[in-house]
């Protein structure tokens, strides 16, 4: 790609307002969707002033009563010690909370520093390590990584609370290269031993950190090709301050956020890595950057992406302003392949077409369904109520509406007429909405984001 | 889900009756005029331990000093060993494996792994996925056999979409694995029988037969369109297979390897058509606390493939199906201080079949000459593939590894 298509890609179009389509696609994946009256709210500002808001730290009196019944939930869990519980607590929270995006972030924090309460078993850990990514999620990616080295599920999670200085454990040392910083191929397997020996001491001493300095390794460490190493801090801040760091944390959240493919080069993303090396790895700075960037409403990002069980299942409801079972749900997103605190192992979710296979499709159009039906509380009342509250008036305006709000693509002519003519000619269903939801929740494009 | 099961190992005995009076012959008409050696019937499982399985505490050479010395707080004691010959053995869990060996039924190639190891999970597993070395790694080595498989069927015109979807199966709730893709090939991927049914409202039913034309980016259209008509395929042909005559049969424990290796067992009893499962089984990357959990997962393991071929024996299949259990990496020799073992490179694969293996095939790798704290390989895995594409599935491997390598004598 030329210098001059990657500059244009990455203009700010911050004072343009977006069409329907582009509003519904920016809070489809940075938002977990929208409803129709945000949408329109959205089209009649600037780009600029809608993602400031969607990024905004002030909590609204509206949020701060959610946050006080996240957080009674929250003790309720840990009371009973009870982390199965965990998934439907967090799903709660996304349905309902006034901060979307934010929690989009702490999910995507989850799945990047994945811990899994398979392993750590702990509710009052694992809770603390999410309001740890809910407070970083969109500040600094050095104090993100300082807390999360430091973090009892995690040092749990990877061992590192065994670390002893005779013998390094070197697990929290392999992943933080590979997984968490680096990537593959940007480190030695010496590295990783020396990280190791930075780590030593880091222990848990009940359920919080300490730091035993007997069982610290004081020798200076060598570490991509820096000397005079000593402590943990320094060698984190040697790691973040390699400027692949940037790139890999760059690169991982034009995957979550713009394209699951493989054809956004290097040096397409360079541009959002040099404002991390920039701007001090600030990250609410990065997605401001580009959730208004030409390139996040381009071909290369339109329909790129494969919804996650969560996003499509959160974000139907939140479209439909509808509350469910969340134990219920909790238990569908986990045979979907994505259960929260409950990450497959510590790469996280790989995403992408790795969400596919027979079981998730058939298993998807089945959650569509159920969460259409009796489980599901809307907020318009039952659901003959539904049509009028959403302003469809017949089969056609509400596979209109549908397609609108939760299609990535729109569909050609012939595809609509027949799933209008499915949902007419089927037996009345109480609303058409709901019959078109259901209908094009059987279609591929579905599936797509 | 115990419903489910029952529901499903209920129905699985039911169709031995149409597997041995419509697929089989059909089958057999193909292997007769496609090749005069090979059986087209010949079935491979693999099972998968990921985590990066303690070779030296699976295959252990109890007879080495070397050994012991290096693994003070994990080792095995010589006495508790169940011996294999002289030098090596099997870890006391094992003891479904030790019987399987002295059958002449099981085989240990040890030292398996490959040049410039990749200590990394998710690089060492994808790299014996796919048998390439750069990534991206796009295809496994057995996607690249069904899409060959695939082309051959286009040119004898046996084109069947059943046939299509059903050359072979993952069973488990993770993604489907690296080795089954290939680039036209999808493989259906089900936690278990009842993952496939759709719901019952009439207006999915109905909307299921409804085609897409594409308003997408063409290449994740086309996936999601071969992914949607993959599963309605493996789910119709579920749909027609007579649940009532199904039974479970084989002395299977609770355990989450058991469940899916007798669900393997039912799909193969009734001629359902792959001819490579896979399944895994995770846990395997003990960093600390080791002894426990590594001996509870080896005894699984054990127990679960004893059960499996004890289940095929006797039955029609039973001289059609060969296990081959892997694991992306080893451990290092020498054990960390949290009673657990840190990412090594290579460790002994081992093969179940239904005759005579040899016990050990090939060296052990030396306990001394070692790379930087880690065992040198003594065979390459391509070889372990190679032998298993040529010898058992019958074709040839080199247009799948992309290169010759040498044979083993595990299967003669």
């Amino acid at each position: 790609m030329s210098r001059r298509d990657i500059e244009k890609l990455w203009e700010s179009r911050e004072s343009e307002s977006l069409t329907n389509a582009e509003a519904a696609h920016l809070y489809r994946r940075a938002a977990f969707g929208a409803t129709s009256g945000e949408i329109k709210a959205a089209t009649n500002e600037a780009l600029g002033a809608v993602v400031d808001r969607m990024l905004d730290d002030a909590v609204s009196s509206e949020g701060a009563q959610l946050e006080k019944n996240f957080q009674q939930m929250k003790s309720v869990v840990i009371a009973g010690n009870i982390y199965t519980q965990l998934p439907a607590w967090w799903l709660y929270r996304l349905i309902h909370t006034s901060r979307p995006a934010l929690e989009q972030m702490v999910l995507f924090w989850h799945g990047h520093f994945a811990t899994s309460a398979a392993k750590v078993q702990s509710p009052t850990l694992l809770l603390r390590q999410n309001e740890a990514f809910r407070r970083h999620a969109l500040g600094s990616f050095t104090d993100l990584v300082m807390d999360v080295s430091r973090d009892p599920a995690m040092l749990l999670y990877l061992d590192s609370a065994t670390n002893r200085r005779n013998r390094p454990n070197e697990n929290y040392a392999r992943e933080l290269l590979e997984l968490f910083c680096l990537g593959v191929g940007h480190y030695t397997e010496k590295d990783i031993k020396e990280l190791a020996r930075a780590f030593t001491g880091w222990e848990l001493r009940g359920e919080t950190f300490q730091f035993n300095r007997f069982q610290h390794d004081p020798g200076e460490k060598k570490l991509l090709g820096k000397t005079g190493i000593e402590s943990g801090e320094q060698a984190i801040e040697v790691i973040i301050q390699s400027p692949q760091t940037a790139r890999f944390i760059a690169r991982k959240l034009v995957r979550y956020f713009v394209s699951d493919g493989d054809d956004i080069g290097d040096d397409l993303i360079e541009p959002l890595a040099q404002s991390f090396r920039e701007n001090g790895f600030q990250l609410r700075a990065g997605l401001r950057k580009l959730f208004t960037s030409r390139l996040f409403y381009s071909e290369l990002s339109i329909g790129r992406k494969i919804r996650s069980p969560v996003d499509m299942a959160v974000g139907l409801l939140r479209t439909l302003q509808a509350t469910t079972n969340t134990i219920s749900l909790a238990e569908s997103t986990r045979e979907l392949g994505q259960s929260l605190f409950f990450p497959p192992n510590v790469k996280g979710w790989d995403g992408g077409r790795q969400w596919i296979n027979s079981a998730t499709l058939i298993g998807r159009i089945n959650l569509v369904t159920k969460l259409l039906g009796p489980e599901t509380t809307f907020k318009a009342g039952s659901s003959e109520k539904i049509d009028s509250a959403f302003g469809v008036q017949n089969a056609t305006e509400a596979v209109g509406l549908a397609e609108s709000l939760l299609l990535a693509r729109v569909l050609n002519g012939k595809q609509k007429s027949e799933v209008v003519q499915k949902i007419s000619s089927e037996k009345p269903e109480r609303s058409n909405l709901l019959a078109a939801i259901k209908v094009l929740a059987t279609m591929a494009e579905f599936q797509l984001a | 889900m115990s419903i489910s099961r029952r529901k499903f190992l209920a129905g699985t005995a039911a169709a031995a009756v149409v597997a041995s009076t419509t697929s089989v012959p059909r089958l057999w008409a193909a292997a007769n005029h496609r090749s005069a050696h090979f059986n087209d019937q010949r079935i491979l499982v693999v099972i998968q331990l990921s985590g990066g399985n303690d070779g030296l505490n699976t295959v252990m050479p109890y007879a080495d000093d070397v050994y012991h010395r290096n693994r003070f707080a994990t080792r095995i004691a010589a006495d508790r060993v169940i011996k294999i010959d002289d030098y090596v053995g099997f870890h006391p869990a094992l003891g479904g494996f030790g019987e399987m060996v002295r059958e002449n039924r099981l085989a240990v190639i040890p030292g398996v792994g490959y040049p410039n190891p990749n200590r990394s999970h998710f690089e060492s597993m994808d790299i014996w996925h796919s048998a390439h070395f750069t990534p991206p790694h796009r295809t496994g080595w057995l996607g690249r056999w069904i899409d060959e498989q695939a082309a051959k069927d286009r040119q004898t015109n046996e084109v069947n979409a059943t046939a299509q979807a059903l050359r072979a199966l993952h069973i488990g709730d993770e993604p489907l694995p690296l080795a089954l893709t290939g680039l036209n090939a999808l493989v259906p991927s089900l936690k278990t029988i009842d993952s496939l049914r759709v719901a019952s409202d009439e207006l999915v039913q109905a909307a299921l037969k409804m085609e897409s034309v594409g308003a997408a980016p063409a290449d994740l259209l086309d996936f999601l369109q071969g992914a949607r008509s993959t599963a309605l395929t493996a789910a119709d042909r579920l749909k027609s297979i007579d649940v009532r005559q199904l039974q479970r049969t084989g002395d299977y424990d609770q355990s989450g390897l058991s469940r899916k290796l007798a669900a393997v067992a039912q799909l193969i009893k009734i001629g359902f058509g792959p001819r490579v499962y896979y399944v895994e089984l995770a846990g395997f990357d003990t960093h600390s606390q080791q002894p426990d959990a590594h001996a509870a997962l080896l005894g699984e393991l054990g127990r679960a493939v004893r059960a499996f071929h004890r289940d095929l024996d006797g039955t029609a299949q039973a001289e059609n199906v060969l296990t081959f259990c892997f694991s992306e990496f080893g451990r290092r020799v020498k054990e960390n201080g949290s009673r657990g073992t840190d990412h090594g490179t290579a460790a002994p694969v081992m093969i179940v079949g239904p005759k005579e293996l040899p016990k050990m095939s090939g060296k052990y790798p030396s306990l001394t000459d070692l790379d930087d704290g880690d065992l040198k390989f003594t065979v390459d895995f391509r070889s372990v593939y190679s032998t298993i594409l040529q010898k058992w599935l019958g074709v040839d491997s080199a247009s799948i590894l992309g290169d010759k390598h040498p044979m083993l004598d595990f299967l003669g």
